[in-house]
């Protein structure tokens, strides 16, 4: 309510511009309107982003200086109504109520004209100073159509503003418009609904005036429409209020009149059905378009989605950015891993030797190359989401895909962070943020680890060679891929029944046009996502790699140690001398608190048939998948590395069987590495799921190594 | 009368009637699939399971599900 008084008052002040004054603007507009690149096409915009309070919304802030005013245009997530129904909308719903500011833009899209004006009427009805900006009118004049946007004016009794951000038309006149709303008072509310429903209206408000919080007439207008909207917030908001009483008596039976006079299910749907007749005649009075012929979109659609062509086109993708995320980003991984190994073993020659210089070279320095090494894989793959979302191609993926996955309870567009999980389960659980839906995005992010990471193969590789020589090991490797991606649908087919029961969950989506995409907010975003992730992964992932560090190296031996320097002086020949240093680092490890808690939790994995090497193996697997080979040639006291014979030979002599399938099966299942775990804690909020999401991979992986050991056992192996 | 689910493609038809529960009530309204309205089916996948909606100027696509829960009059 503030932001009323505030931009009034400085209305008043506007006789002597005041130096500097500063006007906060909210940019709302439904989905796919191309907001993101008018907010970018706005000239020498500085863009910086921050985050909305417990969900993971990236909002971006444009500020801009012109004529004395600075300007800051906070861009909303996209929201399709005020009956706000997936969490981003309920973000932007929020703040266009609840926050102060001075002026609304909306942005709508000309082609879609008379479907987003029925949000503008809902905005209307706040009565904030407000600017309607009609985008991609180039699309419009290139069909020889165009828009009355003096017309449309005077209808509304808001400035219009027609703008294109790719033929950056309007863009300054946005600015201005700005400037001028900000510096008159707001115009008088042009928009009525029926008589019918403004007398309901009028009523509502003489009782809504008794309370002092409704002095504001505009204001008590807005929550009584809301109120025959069945607006749940607006109930919410008022309902601690002594007013309360009275309205929900007179509520309940003007629901009633209402719908009986309307011959309607409820009142939402009567004023739904009049914002849209009504959004249907400004369209027909303002909007002139010639008879619309086929459109290119269609005849590409005709290719994409065809019944039966679409599906193997979207997976021939799908495997093209794929290869390109792991096999192109995994060049610039090597060399940063090359960097980070090299810049180790420099400071740690420079650096005096001790406890500072071993935490530094071997627990921060390697901890942040293990974050940094992510971004290529991560800035590939979110460059081909960003290319596939904004060609509009996603929402036709999630359309082929949608009646395969939702068979397990899962939704279409999940099929993008699934196959992404086979390469890394990092950049994955990030791609989930294509689902809108929470229940959809946490059911597929619960279930992405099952999905085998690149990480994991080595291990795999490893087994099969100890253990199934005698087999082709890329059916086996290939039955392990598949073998995890099956147990993951079934999986996310039981959460969906068990957690979200008989909850309707509507598949309902734009099928927007295909369009190129502007390279500005695509290397925008990139950027965006890329800062959020080595902030909020970083930091994460720094602590924990440093907390494995701690428990590797600490406590200290020296006895051991010298014991083993002497022996390894005293060795004459090479090979003994590296055979010695393998068991020092063997049995360093062993009497390390990691060694330690391996062996306190070994009975847990007794039954699978685990030594207490493979023990500590599988639980600094938790660290990074990556280690689970170097730690078993470690504690097998032959050295790291596949190159090793050593150690499948040692891993032949000391593991059987059943043990290394119940080995590949743990692998296969429990929880994946750290830097998955902290992103995925960075993503998801709720200590409630990332709790769940801590504990049952593990459980479930335990029972099925187990059955799958007993069922061995019990087949004579 | 029929439902969306029983047109084929290229059929146009009038919405008459939304039987849809919230919230995928609200969110057809969104997407300007309401009473009165005109609509297109565009496409449906082989099976049926998805379809494929063009209302006013929008493209929706629709689960086999909602698409029972749209009643329409034939317009030829």
């Amino acid at each position: 309510m503030n932001a009323h008084r505030e931009s009034s008052l400085s209305a008043e002040n506007d006789k002597s511009p005041v130096k500097n004054s500063k006007i906060k603007v909210v940019v709302a507009g439904q989905p796919n309107v191309g907001k993101s690149s008018l907010l970018n096409a706005i000239g020498d915009a500085r863009l910086h982003t921050g985050n909305f309070s417990g969900v993971t919304v990236d909002t971006k802030v444009v500020d801009i200086k012109k004529d004395g005013y600075d300007i800051s245009l906070v861009d909303l997530p996209g929201i399709y109504s005020l009956n706000a129904y997936t969490p981003e909308e309920q973000v932007s719903k929020n703040y266009l109520i609840q926050e102060e500011y001075d002026i609304i833009i909306n942005i709508v899209d000309a082609n879609t004209l008379s479907r987003n004006l029925i949000f503008t009427l809902q905005l209307l009805d706040m009565h904030k100073k407000m600017i309607l900006v009609i985008n991609m009118i180039d699309e419009i004049e290139a069909k020889g159509g165009s828009v009355d946007k003096d017309k449309l004016e005077m209808l509304l009794g808001i400035p219009v503003v027609l703008s294109s951000a790719k033929e950056h038309k309007g863009i300054d006149e946005i600015v201005d418009t700005i400037i001028e709303v900000y510096k008159h008072p707001k115009e008088k509310n042009k928009i009525y609904y029926s008589e019918r429903i403004e007398l309901r209206i009028e009523k509502l408000i003489s009782i809504l005036k008794k309370s002092p919080h409704f002095k504001d007439p505009d204001f008590a207008r807005f929550v009584a429409i809301r109120l025959l909207d069945r607006d749940e917030n607006i109930y919410k908001m008022i309902h601690d209020l002594p007013v309360w009483i009275e309205v929900h008596d007179i509520l309940e039976k003007m629901y009633k009149k209402l719908e009986a006079e309307f011959d309607e299910e409820s009142t939402t749907d009567i004023l739904s059905n009049e914002r849209a007749a009504l959004s249907h005649n400004l369209q027909m009075e303002a909007l002139k378009i010639p008879e619309i012929q086929e459109s290119l979109s269609e005849k590409i659609d005709n290719i994409l989605i065809h019944p039966v062509l679409g599906l193997p086109i979207f997976l021939f993708f799908m495997w093209g950015l794929f290869q390109l995320t792991f096999e192109l980003g995994n060049i610039p991984m090597n060399w940063i891993d090359w960097f980070f190994s090299n810049s180790a073993n420099y400071i740690s020659e420079i650096l005096p030797k001790g406890e500072f210089n071993s935490l530094l070279t071997e627990g921060v320095i390697p901890a942040i190359g293990a974050v940094v090494m992510f971004l290529p894989n991560i800035l590939i793959l979110f460059l081909g989401i960003n290319l596939l979302e904004q060609t509009g191609y996603m929402a036709r993926a999630a359309y082929l895909m949608d009646g395969f996955l939702k068979k397990f309870g899962l939704q279409g567009k999940a099929f993008v962070p699934l196959v992404s999980g086979f390469g890394c389960t990092v950049p994955a659980y990030m791609a989930a943020r294509t689902l809108k839906n929470p229940k959809d995005r946490i059911i597929t992010m619960l279930v992405l680890g099952f999905m085998s990471c690149g990480a994991r193969l080595p291990i795999y590789v490893l087994v099969i060679a100890a253990f199934f020589a005698n087999h082709n090991p890329g059916n086996v490797l290939f039955a392990i891929y598949i073998g995890g991606a099956v147990l993951g649908l079934i999986v996310a087919k039981i959460l969906r029944v068990v957690l979200f029961k008989g909850e309707p969950e509507p598949f309902v989506m734009e099928i927007p046009p295909y369009r190129f995409p502007s390279m500005k907010s695509l290397f925008m975003d990139l950027w965006i996502k890329t800062k959020m992730f080595l902030k909020k992964a970083g930091t994460f992932i720094a602590v924990a790699a440093m907390i494995v560090w701690f428990l590797s190296t600490y406590p200290h031996h020296p006895k051991t140690e010298q014991i083993f320097e002497k022996k390894i002086e005293l060795a004459t020949n090479k090979k003994s001398k590296e055979s010695l240093k393998n068991e020092l680092n063997a049995k360093l490890l062993e009497d390390s608190y990691l060694g330690t808690i391996g062996k306190t939790i070994n009975p847990i994995f007794k039954p699978l048939g685990f030594d207490w090497r493979m023990t500590v193996s599988v639980i600094a697997g938790l660290a990074a998948k990556e280690v689970v080979v170097s730690t078993m040639g470690t504690l097998y006291a032959v050295g790291g590395g596949l190159e090793n014979n050593g150690l499948i030979q040692k891993m032949k002599e000391n593991v059987d069987f059943k043990a290394a399938v119940a080995l590949i099966i743990i692998i296969m299942i429990y929880s994946p590495c750290l830097a998955a775990m902290s992103t995925f804690y960075a993503e998801i909020p709720q200590w409630a799921w990332r709790i769940f999401y801590t504990v049952y991979p593990n459980i479930v992986a335990w029972i099925i190594a187990y059955l799958a050991y007993k069922i061995l056992s019990l087949m004579g192996y | 009368m029929k439902k969306v689910s029983q047109m084929n493609i290229d059929d146009c038809a009038i919405v008459r009637k939304i039987t849809a529960k919230e919230p995928i009530r609200g969110r057809l309204t969104a997407m300007g699939i309401v009473k009165g309205a005109k609509i297109k089916v565009l496409k449906h996948t082989l099976a049926k399971q998805t379809w494929d909606i063009l209302a006013g100027n929008t493209k929706v696509g629709l689960r086999e599900e909602e698409a029972e829960n749209i009643i329409v009059e034939s317009e030829k």
